[in-house]
């Protein structure tokens, strides 16, 4: 039955969701200042003719609640206006973007979520062996490692002291494609791919070891894990499909979160190693108050850690028999 | 024949806190065939016994000596791969509650069948039957459904059969039953009893009865063995038992559960000793209202009185004018 | 079992009393790297206090100015003189570190007991009234919680520096730097959510407790109940977290100073990794070493959580 009826229910519900999300943003970012002030501020030449032209074409000179009723119109019609520089519109900036920050995220996060499992197992079974001492340390490292030092050690380690890796970009030019003296852009991208993503599987892995650790010495202790022993369960088929399972559930709920905390980490990630992705040119467009982009890619963003929780309750309710889809 | 023999048995548990010495030198034996009833408060080494019989003690406790013989063979010296295979096949355990020994998130087919394909080899199909004849033998209704069936969807009297079951998927020698009724309702209870009674006979299983109920000891066993504080106290055919009970006995015996009462009994004034530092000389003496100096300085041995009776107490002899 | 006795003496103690918390420090006592942290952060406020008698060079004269300060000493690798080396503009990187540790001391402080009185606020009126004030709270922490938190702290950070009409507000000979403070707002106002839903679920769990029940049941006041019963319980679990949020706030701060959209007028660890990030290929130092302490302090913070998450639920580890 519900499945179709529950996704669309959900979809639903986020809608107001959405637009209070979006209320916030606008009116905090409009009730700043004028846009245009402050983005012609560092031009001496333009006369006030000019920036008065310029708020009659980006509709500023309106009130900002009918700014924002504009605004969401545009938004329902999947338009998210013009950016305030170069004269592109902003989908057409966020369409590439969008692409490499994906790639880079969901990279890291199935990789973190894969290599997660097997550690915070064996961690666990292991407890207080010297692997569970090195585990549960290098993951208090990891939740205290301040990402974007951690990425600028491995740039200095990887690119500049060793020469390994490149420290900027997504793609090099075909010219600069040889990786290990092999001309492959499919090497080319993997290795551009390396230090982000390690920085990111660290940082995503040290969170979701501790959980798993903590779930599977909760699990490990109940009595249906000691009565599968007693039934002689083989004890790999015990850990690995008994406990698991049962550990997992609250790593998954704590993913949809965390996914939307890489995702929001985004931008230093990608500041750090100039990944030409959503996050970047979020710092950017901050900085330079390019207020169009700003909105459109807090909306893409808050849009992607929706569907991520989504997802994420629809694998808890697969898992977990209990859960009904309501 | 004695189909288990467990000798100077000792299960300690290394906690923070100290050496917890859960099982501290214990010899029983059970004879096939029969009904014995394991018998103790709670903390008094009962699961912990049944536990290291089948060597799933868990951490942070250790088998730390003695030796278990089942059918003539020492367990302890067993490898892991082989003792699994004794685990289920020969020996079953049921667990004192039956909703946390059930795995919430996997169906009762798919729980139990893997124990039928674990130790016969069987493909999944055959396993499924096997599993619908042993759930109708625990006298679950409706089998064929219940197999695709999540445990919370079955009531607490339900789920202890299908444990039941579970245990005696693989027609085992030696079925430990610890606390099965503790956490029923008083008129399931009755009908768990009643099955278990059933099963016993009809499989010619030897039964081992935990439980802190002489009221049930009474019903079903033949033999008892009281155990307290890690130690046993007393052992005997119930008869002997009811009519010239060891004084620890003879205090459980006072206190048998009136029909409402469903926890732990909390008739004997005092509390279970601290298994770190326990009490000088005979454990139970602080709370004996015949104990005597003697009792607080000299551990009591395991004396044999007769007729398969052992009593381990200073004063036994003289309470029971046997000179 | 044998433990289950013990459990229950502790679990149903119907107040933390001193002795309890006596216990709790006594198990601190024993965890090694939970003492090893405490042990930084004391180093750290000692740091703080004394950072003018500690850092060799002063701090800069204008918090904005960009004039070398030690002529003919830019961009020297660290040696006995500069432990850590000197930026491209000659500023000596040790002296910063040690004077900047003065705000992260302020940041860790004041974004912590802001974060933490509205997850107490939040936690405990939406768990012990229940019903519909449970139903809006938990509904306005879910908006916190799915809110892309990260991207709007910079936009906040970013507009309200523009609003900063003077950089330093002087209290009682105390200078307090402004656009931090705001910041400090800001990322306070995003951190409470998580902490709130936490002690919320622990507050609905105390109050199934028998001794709840049973004070409710002689009549005492919600207030009471609340300040007298269920707030001594869930201290411990505040703690925790409180510590917790302590080396998130620092973290966050680091890393908004690090984009730029930190406070322009002051001297923090991630303002100075800003500083000479684009200088990452010549003086390394200047990045290696004020990142290093930042990372030692949000690592001091969470070793004493894990520490004392680890004394108050012993069960944990056993």
């Amino acid at each position: 039955m519900g499945l179709a009826k529950y996704v669309v229910r959900r979809i639903i519900y986020m809608i107001p969701l959405v637009i209070g999300i979006s209320i916030v943003s606008f009116f905090v970012m409009y009730a700043a200042g004028d846009p245009i002030q402050i983005a012609t501020m560092g031009n001496p030449s333009i006369t006030e003719a000019q920036r008065q032209f310029l708020r009659n074409y980006y509709g500023l000179n309106d009130p900002i609640p009918v700014q924002y009723l504009r605004w969401l119109d545009h938004f329902i019609h999947g338009d998210f206006g013009m950016s305030l520089y170069g004269g592109k519109p902003v989908n057409q900036i966020i369409g590439s973007l969008f692409w490499e920050t994906s790639k880079l995220q969901l990279f890291s996060i199935i990789l973190a979520f894969i290599i997660a499992i097997p550690a915070g197992v064996y961690s666990a079974v292991k407890q207080r062996s010297v692997t569970d001492y090195s585990v549960t340390s290098v993951s208090i490292f990891g939740i205290s490692m301040p990402v974007f030092w951690f990425g600028i050690v491995l740039i200095l380690i990887f690119s500049y002291h060793l020469g390994l890796l490149p420290s900027a970009g997504a793609h090099g030019a075909p010219s600069l494609w040889p990786v290990f003296g092999i001309r492959d852009p499919f090497l080319d991208e993997l290795a551009h791919l390396i230090l982000p993503a390690t920085v990111l599987i660290f940082a995503g892995l040290a969170w979701h070891v501790r959980l798993l650790r903590a779930g599977m010495l909760e699990v490990l202790r109940q009595d249906y894990i000691m009565a599968a022993r007693a039934s002689g369960i083989s004890e790999r088929k015990i850990l690995y499909k008994y406990a698991l399972k049962n550990a997992i559930t609250p790593l998954i709920t704590l993913l949809g979160l965390e996914i939307g905390l890489m995702i929001g980490g985004a931008p230093v990630t990608e500041f750090v190693f100039s990944w030409p992705g959503l996050g970047r040119a979020y710092v950017t467009a901050v900085s330079k108050l390019d207020f169009p982009l700003i909105m459109g890619i807090t909306m893409i963003i808050t849009i992607m850690v929706l569907i991520a929780n989504l997802i994420t309750d629809l694998a808890y309710a697969w898992i977990d028999p209990k859960v009904r889809l309501e | 024949m004695n189909i288990l023999e467990v000798e100077k048995l000792k299960t300690y548990f290394f906690t923070e806190a100290g050496v917890v010495k859960a099982l501290d030198d214990i010899s029983f034996s059970i004879p096939k065939g029969s009904t014995l009833g394991l018998v103790g408060e709670s903390g008094s080494g009962k699961t912990v016994t049944a536990q290291s019989v089948l060597r799933i003690v868990p951490k942070p406790g250790k088998i730390v000596g003695g030796s278990i013989f089942f059918e003539g063979e020492d367990l302890l010296p067993k490898k892991e791969g082989e003792m699994r295979k004794f685990r289920g096949k020969k020996i079953s355990l049921i667990f004192q509650d039956p909703t946390s020994s059930l795995n919430p998130l996997f169906t009762i087919g798919e729980q139990l069948g893997d124990i039928v394909v674990q130790h016969m080899k069987l493909k999944k199909s055959e396993a499924k039957e096997w599993v619908i004849k042993t759930l109708k033998l625990a006298k679950l209704p409706d089998p064929e459904n219940a197999i695709h069936s999540y445990p919370h969807q079955f009531s607490g009297g339900m789920k202890q059969r299908i444990c039941i079951a579970r245990a005696l998927l693989l027609s085992p020698k030696l079925l430990f039953a610890d606390e099965p009724t503790t956490n029923l309702d008083v008129t399931i209870q009755a009908q768990i009893i009643a099955l278990l009674k059933d099963l016993q006979r009809d499989l010619g299983m030897t039964l081992v009865m935990i439980t802190h109920d002489m009221g049930i000891v009474a019903d079903m066993c033949k033999w008892v063995v009281v155990l307290y504080a890690g130690n046993v106290m007393e052992i005997g055919p119930i008869d002997k038992i009811f009519e010239e009970p060891h004084p620890y006995t003879e205090a459980l015996l006072k206190a048998i559960p009136r029909l409402d009462q469903t926890k732990e009994l909390v008739f004997i004034p005092g509390n279970i000793p601290n298994l770190i530092d326990p009490p000088s000389g005979c454990k139970f003496h602080p709370r004996c209202q015949y104990a005597k100096e003697i009792c607080k300085e000299k551990i009591p041995s395991l004396e044999d009185i007769g007729d398969g009776h052992f009593v381990s107490c200073h004063r036994w002899k003289e309470l029971n004018n046997r000179g | 079992m044998a433990d289950t006795s013990k459990n229950k003496e502790s679990g149903f103690s119907m107040k933390r009393g001193v002795s309890q918390w006596a216990v709790t420090w006594r198990r601190f006592k024993k965890h090694k790297s939970g003492m090893f942290g405490l042990g930084m952060i004391i180093a750290l406020l000692v740091i703080a206090a004394l950072h003018n008698y500690i850092a060799p060079y002063p701090p800069r004269p204008l918090p904005g100015s960009f004039t070398p300060l030690y002529e003919g000493e830019a961009g020297m690798p660290p040696s006995l003189k500069h432990p850590f080396g000197t930026t491209v503009m000659g500023t000596d990187v040790f002296s910063e570190v040690i004077h900047a540790s003065v705000y992260t001391v302020y940041v860790t402080f004041l974004a912590t007991v802001i974060t933490m009185l509205l997850t107490i606020v939040v936690g405990l009126t939406a768990g012990y009234l229940g019903r519909h004030v449970d139903e809006v709270l938990m509904r306005i922490t879910e908006v916190f919680l799915v809110f892309p938190s990260t991207l709007l702290i910079l936009v906040f950070a970013r507009i309200y520096q523009l609003k900063v009409s003077e950089p330093f507000w002087y209290i009682g000979g105390i200078s307090i730097p402004v656009g931090l403070t705001i910041i400090i707002f800001i990322v306070s106002i995003f951190s409470w959510a998580g902490n709130a839903r936490i002690v919320r679920g622990e507050v609905l769990r105390l109050k199934e407790t028998e001794y709840i029940q049973a004070s409710k049941s002689l009549g005492a006041s919600s207030r009471w109940i609340m300040l007298r019963h269920i707030l001594p319980n869930v201290l411990p679990q505040v703690i925790v977290l409180a510590t917790l949020t302590m080396a998130s706030a620092v973290l966050v701060e680091a890393w908004v100073s690090f984009l730029g959209f930190g406070d322009p007028n002051t001297i923090t660890w991630g303002r100075l990794l800003q500083e000479s990030f684009n200088d990452l290929s010549t003086t390394w130092w200047a990045e290696i070493f004020p990142g290093l302490v930042l990372f030692l302090t949000v690592l001091a913070f969470n070793l004493v959580g894990d520490g004392l998450s680890d004394a108050i639920n012993p069960r944990l580890r056993e």
